[in-house]
């Protein structure tokens, strides 16, 4: 259901719309990582959508997000591992979040975004997911550590309203 | 000497040379101006100046060492010495000595400019000598008045104790120039001093100078570590206390002997009094120290002084470094002066990492033209639009042409030519034949031989560890030598010639070459081959590249642990090379390295299965077959081919990367893949054609897959895996071994 409700959303935005948000969304990402340290101990987080749950992931690790491209699929890896992308040269695997929580794989719609993560020698990646949907400025007493019995890759619950957003341990996802 | 034999070899020496001196030399010269400005000025030199001016020096002096240009690294040498000097404040620099700088800054220039030029030698030989016998002098007369004014400082001598001599200089200088000396204690956690102290350092920096930073025993608490630091300023304790505004920290003044005056020649104080005070007494005794803050003339005679002797040591200094000046305004050249301004090589250094991106724009341009190209073959098929189809058409040609040589160019920009390299093993030659007491001469062969500039970084670890290799373990003893009827002086050859789109880099010695005996002993020794086992000789070479093993029965300290020629291997390999050795026992080794000419573009046979594009490094494709389904014969589980005589194994790459198997048709296609004589016949579903393909690295989370060794772009087909050709024939010989 919140998918046909989001795609009807945006589908009125259009398409200059959405190329605004992004573009927004980008400059505040740039803006976090200037700002360096808030007073009040502020984070900012991406939230994406994975079928009908929200996740979120720092900001400051997002390198950029493109739209889905041609996927060339690598042999012999582990099969979150959907295939490598080339951007602007540079070839990096991407990896199916969806696969990686065991949820089902979905094909790529109009929403399908990678998220590419900065990465240290080498390891720049993508993540596959089914929308970005915003950037969260959430202060750090908003977060709370998940029951351990939860999931192996959340490793804190952010309360918005009535909605529930996990935070994603980048580097527990990435253990594939 | 060499260059004198070989003027194109010299010429290209000189450029590279001058490619970086003349960055240290503009260097030189912008310090040089800043440091005349500011003592016409009338201020104190600022010490950032000498020590930017001594660094300089250093590097010109290790980069002319290197190159082997003589009279450079003299001067330089000496120069280096006499900013020293001034750098310690042995030598003051009102000095008229300090003026040299300029006059060899001057110098430099000069010699760059005639750098290769015979004629000029002499001249320039001569100007170097003149120059470095002022300089000599120079050093030698330096001011010896440390002590005349340090003790007159109430310093607490464990604090003196630990101050350098450049701090005790830097002490003594602003003590001359009537600086306030204060002592600042402060406190901080210890989680966080050194926030604190770069922010505390930073405001003192503001209102004087940081003399020393050294940590005291008085904290206050456990958690909290005390600092002191000395510290000249015009402020005084209050003024310092008000414009710091750190309520930790306490400040004080450096009491003085005798109070008032700082400069009183009083030795008394902390250091033992013994003989310093004399040189305080009668400064004017040696000529030299008349500007060295002689302590009872007035500041203005002092300046008066300084300003006369200098203006006599430049008119001196420019005199002299031209000795040949009239000679060559009557040869019609330009001025000296003139000609040290302009740049001598036209030379720019460039980021290799500006090159890759340059490199990767033309590769998008590349995938460009390939779209331009499908349009055309569009237009050009609807008979509507063909005639804008063979307009485009051309225009599509003459683009594909430009990109070709713009690609080749930029290409062209990574290469560099192997000296750099070479001439480092010359050194490790050298180095080895003093420590261990062997004659051995190393020859080079092709030393303009270029390469890609990240392959020249990468080699230089393999081939010293081959050259070692010979040394160590080629090369006999004299005795063993003269026994077996050859010359008592070792050779070690390195020969560097391209062959079509690679270069290949021959280390061969006349040593006693590799015993296959004692190499299959030690195998067997170790586990690796089962005793019994016959091994043809490549196989038994073969052995030298595994890990551990190694032929020498002691460890040297260069090489003989057995770790080495797999590492060699190892290297070689991720750079898209491979390593043969060849040996003839008692007659040598021949370890050949054949590389790509450049990372950046391989050619490559780009083949599809089941419906995916891959691409196969050409340099590992022997010859492509199309072969009748009925003539793959199966063996004990594997397919095999007879060709020419000869049984091929054969592996689908479909079922090596698990994809799916289409069926086969009346024929297949085989391309036959290989490094050396192991060879593997490929199956695949198509050929695709060759194509220039650009080698990139996977960045992911998996990175390292077993027979991919990277990808590339391609127009028609988006992103290609690139099979690492000799992961895939190892594994299949594998695979068939455990059978």
């Amino acid at each position: 259901m919140t998918v046909e409700k989001s795609n009807q959303q945006d589908r009125c935005v259009g398409d200059q719309g959405e190329r605004a948000r992004w573009e927004a969304i980008a400059r505040a990402a740039a803006d976090l990582q200037s700002e360096g340290e808030g007073e009040d101990r502020r984070s900012e987080l991406l939230a994406f959508r994975l079928a009908d749950e929200s996740y979120a992931i720092p900001v400051e690790q997002v390198r950029e997000i493109v739209r889905m491209r041609p996927i060339t699929p690598v042999p012999r890896v582990p099969k979150e591992v959907i295939g490598v992308v080339s951007l602007r040269g540079e070839i990096v695997e991407v990896v199916d979040l969806r696969i990686r929580l065991g949820l089902a794989s979905n094909r790529p719609v109009r929403h399908t975004r990678i998220i590419v993560l900065h990465g240290d020698s080498g390891k720049v990646t993508g993540l596959l997911v089914d929308e970005v949907t915003k950037v969260l400025r959430v202060s750090e007493d908003d977060l709370r550590p998940t029951a351990s019995s939860e999931s192996d890759v959340v490793h804190a619950l952010y309360r918005r309203g009535a909605e529930f957003i996990s935070l994603m341990d980048i580097n527990r996802v990435l253990e594939l | 000497m060499t260059r004198k034999n070989d003027p194109s070899r010299s010429s290209k020496v000189h450029r590279e040379f001058l490619a970086e001196a003349e960055e240290i030399l503009e260097r030189l010269r912008n310090d040089w101006a800043d440091f005349e400005d500011q003592k016409h000025a009338g201020g104190e030199i600022d010490p950032v100046l000498i020590n930017g001016l001594f660094r300089s020096a250093h590097s010109l002096k290790g980069l002319s060492g290197m190159f082997g240009i003589d009279g450079i690294t003299d001067l330089s040498h000496h120069l280096e010495d006499l900013l020293d000097s001034l750098r310690l404040g042995r030598l003051s620099t009102n000095s008229p000595q300090a003026e040299l700088i300029g006059g060899v800054v001057r110098l430099f220039g000069t010699v760059m400019s005639n750098l290769g030029d015979e004629s000029e030698d002499v001249h320039m030989d001569e100007a170097i000598r003149e120059l470095i016998g002022r300089l000599d002098l120079a050093t030698a007369s330096e001011v010896e008045e440390e002590e005349s004014v340090l003790p007159c400082l109430l310093l607490d001598s464990t604090l003196m104790r630990a101050l350098t001599e450049y701090e005790e200089h830097r002490l003594l200088e602003n003590r001359r120039s009537q600086k306030n000396i204060l002592l600042v204690e402060v406190a901080f956690e210890i989680l966080s001093f050194d926030e604190g102290l770069s922010e505390i350092s930073g405001s003192i920096r503001e209102v004087g100078e940081v003399i020393s930073t050294l940590p005291s025993p008085g904290a206050a608490a456990d958690s909290q570590i005390c600092f002191v630091l000395l510290v000249a300023s015009d402020l005084d304790v209050p003024g310092m206390i008000g414009h710091i505004d750190f309520p930790q920290a306490t400040v004080t003044a450096v009491p003085e002997e005798g109070g008032v005056s700082p400069l009183a020649a009083n030795p008394v104080a902390m250091s033992p009094a013994a003989s310093p005070a004399v040189a305080s007494d009668e400064p004017q005794t040696e000529e030299s120290t008349i500007i060295a803050a002689s302590p009872k003339a007035p500041a203005s005679s002092v300046e008066a002084t300084a300003a006369e002797a200098s203006a006599v040591v430049t008119q001196e200094v420019s005199d002299a470094k031209h000795p040949d000046s009239e000679e060559r305004s009557a040869q019609g050249k330009d001025s000296p002066e003139f000609t040290s301004l302009r740049s001598v090589s036209d030379t720019v250094r460039v980021d290799i990492r500006k090159l890759n991106d340059l490199m990767n724009l033309v590769g998008e341009l590349v995938m460009h033209r390939g779209s331009i190209g499908r349009t055309v073959r569009l237009l050009s098929n609807d008979p509507a639009t063909a005639r804008h189809g063979e307009d485009l058409g051309k225009v599509h040609k003459d683009l594909s042409r430009k990109l070709k040589d713009l690609q080749s160019s930029v290409l062209d920009l990574r290469l560099v030519p192997l000296r750099q390299i070479l001439d480092k093993l010359s050194r490790v030659v050298r180095r080895l034949r003093r420590e261990e007491d062997k004659d051995v001469a190393l020859e080079l062969h092709g030393v303009d031989t270029e390469l890609d500039k990240l392959m020249v970084e990468e080699l230089i670890d393999p081939l010293v560890h081959l050259v070692r290799n010979s040394f160590d373990h080629g090369i006999e003893s004299v005795e063993e030598r003269s026994a077996a009827g050859k010359p008592a002086q070792g050779r070690i050859c390195i020969d560097a010639f391209q062959r079509g789109n690679h270069v290949v880099i021959q280390v061969s010695d006349d040593g006693r070459g590799i015993d296959p005996e004692q190499v299959c002993a030690k195998a067997e020794g170790m586990g690796i081959i089962q005793p019994g086992v016959e091994l043809s000789e490549r196989e038994i070479l073969d052995l030298v590249f595994h890990p551990g093993l190694s032929t020498c029965t002691e460890v040297t300290g260069t090489s003989g642990r057995g770790v080495g020629m797999d590492v060699v291997r190892e290297n070689i390999k991720e750079m898209g090379g491979i390593v043969t050795l060849e040996s003839k026992r008692g007659e040598g080794t021949i370890t050949s390295i054949t590389l790509p000419v450049t990372l950046a573009i391989i050619q490559s046979l780009i083949v599809g299965v089941a419906d995916q594009s891959y691409a196969i490094p050409l340099n590992a494709v022997m010859e492509t077959l199309l072969i009748d389904r009925n003539e793959i014969q199966r063996s004990e589980g594997h397919e095999l081919l007879n060709l020419r005589g000869e049984p091929l194994l054969l592996r689908r790459l479909a079922d090596e990367f698990s994809l799916e198997r289409s069926p086969d048709g009346e024929q297949v296609y085989v391309v036959v893949i290989g490094l050396g004589e192991s060879r593997i016949g490929l199956i695949i579903d198509l050929l695709q054609g060759q194509q220039d393909t650009v080698l990139k690295p996977i960045q992911g989370p998996i990175r390292e897959v077993r027979g991919i060794s990277g990808a590339t772009e391609i127009a028609e087909h988006g992103t290609v895996l690139v099979l690492d050709v000799a992961a895939i024939v190892e594994d299949s010989f594998r695979r068939r071994d455990r059978r």
